[in-house]
């Protein structure tokens, strides 16, 4: 388990390593961005990435921040889970995202692995994505043309595969803070604490004079990509909060799932059943919350 | 001289033990917490080279052709060995049953996916991994077994074409009037089971570094051994060296669990070694290497079995059709764990009669090994199940069911159908003690309302015997010779009475350094921070074997009594002699060898070896300046199995009852653990705190292997799982901190008292829960049988039931 031979570069500043990007594909060198190294580590390793070159982002400074900007919150890439897991900032203003990084494998993972790294890597089992389209997030990418902003739902393509251009870096994430009063949940059936998702639910409520105004619903775990649960959204606009609704929008989610995944831990129709209950569950935890 | 190792510890020569029976610190751990122990991984030798192992794909191929040119061309590779060098130096290992084994290259066909076919030796892993990636192999598939089935299928591929059969052994063991019982039961329950791979995960995996010195022609290996007597026997077997041109250093081991065993990282590196002009060679398996075929694979096992009762549920016969996969062959001893059962085939209970059929059955499946419990923890969740279901036939409570069957404390020893002998046991005081711990009726009440709810709770209440201090003949029937397993040590006192013990094995987690400097502190009246213990290489330990069985404590306990007995008779020649009286006026009391009835007259330990190794002036005639004893003691009374097995195997039975409470999920399938509860009984308890761990441990194992752990194939026999991704090793999040409690009966036999216990709750674990996923499916009339009892499998039931 020794990675194969790479060249390895660490720059100093953005611009630097957008520089150092668009030369490294000039040359045709494969390069890829090394962050917390969580997943790309083990996967160098196992000699299943065997780029020519990485480029390490850990001396490039300004990409750690979590902070309040133009009524959003923004994070920097290189910004540890654990620090927004330790954000107030967070916490307060944007719960489903402070849940969902909880979630994200253990505390010393969390230590080591970036917000942004999740993010790029796209694994389609992890929370991140889920919770990004749930909320509409922005990617903020830095490339040799500088910055373009690309919204959640075109950002993640397909398996572990993102809108980002190979010149290009992402440098920031950004989150609305949640409304008052919007209820969210996010729920996911694991084999053991930190696994990744055999199946997840992420979700927004809105409630208003007794009626689900706005459902958003993401679930991960079961495609190539975080998938929208678009039926079950529509079928809950309007609909009384209650069990009866909830089981409802369980099952037409479960029914509108083209082919889930299927593994030696969860066959397809397993991981369809779970949605279904999943979804129905964090409405309920949801609907606990809205006011 | 007849040596007699105390039974009991107010036979020790002390007023009151200041070590033995209290929680002291464990001696061994300020090195282990700061890193100071030398695993073997951190160590380097001066021009070491490293190896990697280019593994087979395929389960089951003929090798046409090998080409290692373009390795042996990139810079800093030094050596590739293939199966022609091994197949012209060396012999495959050797197995029970003989004629089983591979050799540690595949020579001329791959019998399973993982097995070595190349190794190089490189300046470092990276280039050698390098290299593995430009060797060709040219490979001409066969069909692979996949199963038993298949392997018995007529006409099936062979995984050993000399053999003419993949069944590697089968036969069947007869017990009493088995039959007669049968037909005469009010009630027989009969389920079939099937418990799936599972297997040892240490946190560290092998590792060693062989040197060939070739000038000498022998043999250096250092590791991660655990029985580095027996492997470098071993080695000098499979290496054709003579035994004592091969030298084994143990280093301390990130635990061991029975999955540190295999022979081939070392005869691998022995022999690159030996192709690259003696350089020492370090091996380090990795972890995928070690998940796709290292010596964590152990119990593939497909039961059949039945139970006959009376209608008072008096429990009469226990009869087990046992169908295990083996693996590719037989080199990792995994034949023995089938056999270990008969140590105490029906558990707790008195049941007359028994039965076993067993087939050992060779597939292309990687080979298994020895885990901790060493077969017994799928048997005794076939036998508690089956009570279980007895139990809910006959509407018995499942405590009760056993309570009426136990093996009451008056018939010990107690010699069970299968041959061994129980030494003592109290197995009523144990169910009552865990019965009020866990308040049994409050969580009976719980679970009634909770059913009410809809809820599906259930409760195991399971009780287990653990043999301990295994012996060889316990295996004779699957073709280990001998009886008797001797441990050895050397105790010595220096000049200034300081002591050293020096024994066969090293470190691997279980405090046995600890219970040393314990027994020859409390023995010597010396203080435990004068006592230094050692591990001897193999070219110089006393013959011993080290860790596994259940045994260690009690086998070191009996030799370092034994050695010390010795030290106490020389010493009172000496304290005579100098005193001018008789040796038999001398005692030793409290560290000081006195005058009886006039213990002012005296001399303490350090005074009598220091006179002993600077006065010869002073000593007796024939009394050599050696204040040193050694002693390799042995499981008194052992005796050679008949035809059916029988013998007096395991010296020591300890026993425990788990209750534990679980919820499952009836949407998720998953199961919660909600209350664990343990109550054991190991006779005198050396270090409780050792004890606990010991058992905290055995339930984490058996949590896993009960809900978690799985070695997946699929049908072609790949398999599905190579990292910690997917074998799912369960975390400190999964396993619940048990409640404990205990009941000290102590061994009539054992030295001082002490029952084997260091395989502890494994053996209990899986089927507590297990019984208690199955009482909650009872309403249901669902029943898993299948482990591990994952959600995927739970939720199908309850599926397939909706």
């Amino acid at each position: 388990m020794k990675p194969a031979p790479f060249e390895y570069h660490a720059p100093t500043s953005i611009a630097d390593a957008v520089t150092l990007l668009a030369r490294l594909e000039d040359e045709g060198c494969d390069a890829k961005i090394l962050a917390g190294g969580q997943s790309l580590m083990p996967m160098l390793a196992m000699r299943v990435a065997r780029p020519d070159a990485l480029v390490d982002l850990r001396r490039v400074p300004g990409l750690d921040h979590i902070r309040l900007q133009d009524g959003h919150i923004a994070i920097g890439a290189m910004a540890s889970k654990r620090a927004a897991e330790l954000s107030e900032l967070v916490r307060e203003r944007q719960p489903l995202f402070h849940a969902a990084t909880r979630l994200v494998g253990h505390q010393q993972i969390r230590n080591r692995g970036s917000v942004g790294g999740s993010f790029a890597h796209a694994d389609p089992a992890s929370e991140y994505p889920a919770v990004a389209l749930v909320l509409d997030m922005e990617m903020v990418a830095t490339g040799p043309d500088g910055e373009r902003v690309i919204p959640a739902a075109e950002f993640f393509v397909t398996y572990m595969t993102t809108a980002l251009e190979p010149g290009e870096i992402l440098t920031e994430v950004r989150m609305p803070v949640l409304p008052a009063g919007t209820g969210w949940a996010i729920q996911e059936i694991t084999r053991r604490s930190g696994d990744l998702a055999l199946a997840g639910i992420a979700l927004t409520l809105r409630i208003e004079a007794g009626r689900c105004t706005d459902a958003r619903i993401a679930a991960f775990g079961i495609d190539a990509t975080a998938v929208r649960l678009g039926e079950a959204e529509e079928a809950l606009r309007g609909a009384a909060p209650n069990g009866e609704s909830f089981a409802r929008a369980g099952a037409i989610a479960a029914a509108s799932l083209a082919d889930p995944m299927s593994c030696i831990h969860a066959s397809a129709e397993y991981r369809r059943h779970l949605v279904g209950t999943l979804l129905e569950r964090a409405l309920a935890e949801a609907a606990a919350r809205a006011h | 001289m007849a040596i007699d190792i105390p039974t009991r510890t107010d036979q020790l020569p002390t007023s009151a033990t200041r070590f033995i029976g209290k929680a002291v610190n464990r001696i061994e751990d300020p090195a282990l917490v700061s890193g100071t122990v030398e695993f073997i991984d951190n160590l380097s030798l001066p021009g070491m080279l490293h190896c990697a192992i280019l593994r087979s794909p395929h389960p089951h191929a003929r090798i046409t052709g090998i080409d290692v040119s373009a390795a042996l061309e990139l810079p800093g590779v030094e050596a590739v060995l293939t199966g022609e060098d091994v197949e012209r130096w060396c012999d495959p290992c050797f197995t029970a049953p003989e004629g089983w084994g591979n050799y540690c290259l595949a020579v001329g066909k791959v019998r399973f996916v993982g097995e070595p076919v190349v190794a190089v030796a490189a300046t470092s892993r990276y280039i050698a991994e390098d290299a593995l990636e430009l060797i060709q192999v040219e490979y001409e598939l066969l069909a692979p077994v996949a199963n038993p089935d298949e392997a018995m299928a007529p006409g099936a591929p062979l995984v050993f074409e000399s053999r003419g059969t993949n069944v590697i052994q089968s036969r069947t063991y007869t017990w009493g009037e088995v039959d007669r019982v049968f037909a005469e039961a009010d009630r027989i329950v009969t389920r079939q089971f099937r418990w799936n791979r599972v297997g040892a995960n240490p946190t560290e995996t092998f590792g060693c570094i062989c040197q060939w010195d070739l000038a000498d022609n022998s043999l250096t290996c250092r590791g991660a051994y655990q029985t580095p007597r027996f492997m470098g026997i071993g080695r000098a077997a499979s290496l054709r060296l003579p035994a004592n041109k091969v030298k084994i250093i143990s280093h301390a081991q990130g635990g061991g669990f029975g999955g540190k065993g295999g022979p081939r990282g070392t005869d691998i590196a022995a022999l690159l070694s030996r192709k690259s002009d003696g350089r020492p060679v370090k091996y380090i398996e990795d972890r995928m290497e070690y998940l796709l075929a290292g010596g964590g694979q152990s119990w593939d096992r497909y039961y059949d079995a039945s139970l006959a009762l009376k209608a008072d549920g008096t429990v009469t016969g226990f009869k087990v059709r046992l169908v295990d996969d083996q693996g590719a062959g037989a080199e990792g001893y995994g034949t023995i764990s089938a056999a270990k059962p008969l140590a105490a085939f029906t558990g707790n209970y008195r049941i007359e009669a028994a039965f076993y059929d067993l087939t050992l059955v060779a597939t292309n499946r990687a080979p298994t090994y020895p885990y901790r419990g060493y077969g017994p923890p799928p048997h005794n969740l076939v036998l508690e199940s089956l009570m279980d279901v007895a139990a809910r036939e006959l509407t018995l409570d499942p405590a009760e069911l056993r309570r009426r069957n136990y093996i009451r404390p008056e018939q010990f020893p107690y010699t069970v159908p299968s041959g061994n002998e129980y030494d003592s046991g109290n197995y009523a005081a144990v169910l009552d003690r865990v019965l009020e711990l866990a308040d049994y009726k409050g969580l009976r009440e719980a679970q009634t309302k909770a059913r009410a709810e809809g809820r599906l709770v259930g409760i195991g209440v399971v009780s287990t015997v653990e043999p301990g201090v295994f012996d060889w003949n316990a295996y004779a029937t699957v073709g280990v010779p001998g009886v008797g397993v001797p441990e050895g040590v050397k105790v010595a006192v220096d000049v200034f009475g300081s002591v050293t013990v020096a024994v066969g094995f090293n470190l691997q987690g279980q405090g046995q350094f600890t219970i040393a400097a314990q027994v020859v502190a409390d023995y010597l009246g010396v203080d435990m921070n004068t006592v230094k213990v050692t591990t001897a290489s193999t070219d110089v330990a006393l013959p011993h074997f080290g860790q596994g069985g259940s045994r260690l404590g009690v086998a070191v306990t009996g030799a370092i009594l034994g050695a010390c007995e010795k030290l106490r008779q020389t010493f009172c020649r000496v304290v005579a002699h100098v005193m001018q009286t008789e040796p038999e006026q001398i005692e030793l009391l409290d560290g000081r060898l006195q005058m009886k009835g006039a213990p002012s007259h005296g001399m303490s330990i350090a005074e009598v070896a220091g006179l002993m190794l600077s006065r010869s002036d002073l000593l007796p005639l024939g009394v050599e300046p050696c204040p040193e004893a050694t002693f390799v003691w042995v499981s008194p009374n052992r005796n050679q199995p008949d035809d059916q097995g029988r013998c007096r195997s395991y010296l020591t039975a300890a026993a425990a009852t788990h209750v534990v409470q679980v919820e499952i999920d009836r949407d998720t399938g998953q199961v919660k653990i909600l209350g664990y509860y343990i109550v054991d009984d190991c006779g005198t308890r050396l270090n409780p705190a050792n004890v606990e761990g010991q058992l905290q441990g055995g339930v984490a194992q058996g949590v896993g292997a009960a809900l978690y752990e799985e070695y997946v194939y699929d049908p072609q026999c790949q398999p599905l799982v190579s990292t910690f991704v997917d074998y799912l090793m369960p975390t400190i999040h999964e396993v619940p901190m048990t409640v404990k409690d205990h009941i000290v009966t102590p061994s009539p036999i054992a030295p001082l008292g002490a029952k084997g216990c260091g395989e502890g709750a494994i053996h209990t674990t899986p089927a507590a829960l297990l019984c208690a996923i199955n009482d909650a499916l009872a309403p249901l009339g669902l029943e898993c049988r299948e482990t591990p009892a994952s959600p995927r499998r739970l939720w199908q039931l309850l599926h397939d039931k909706a």
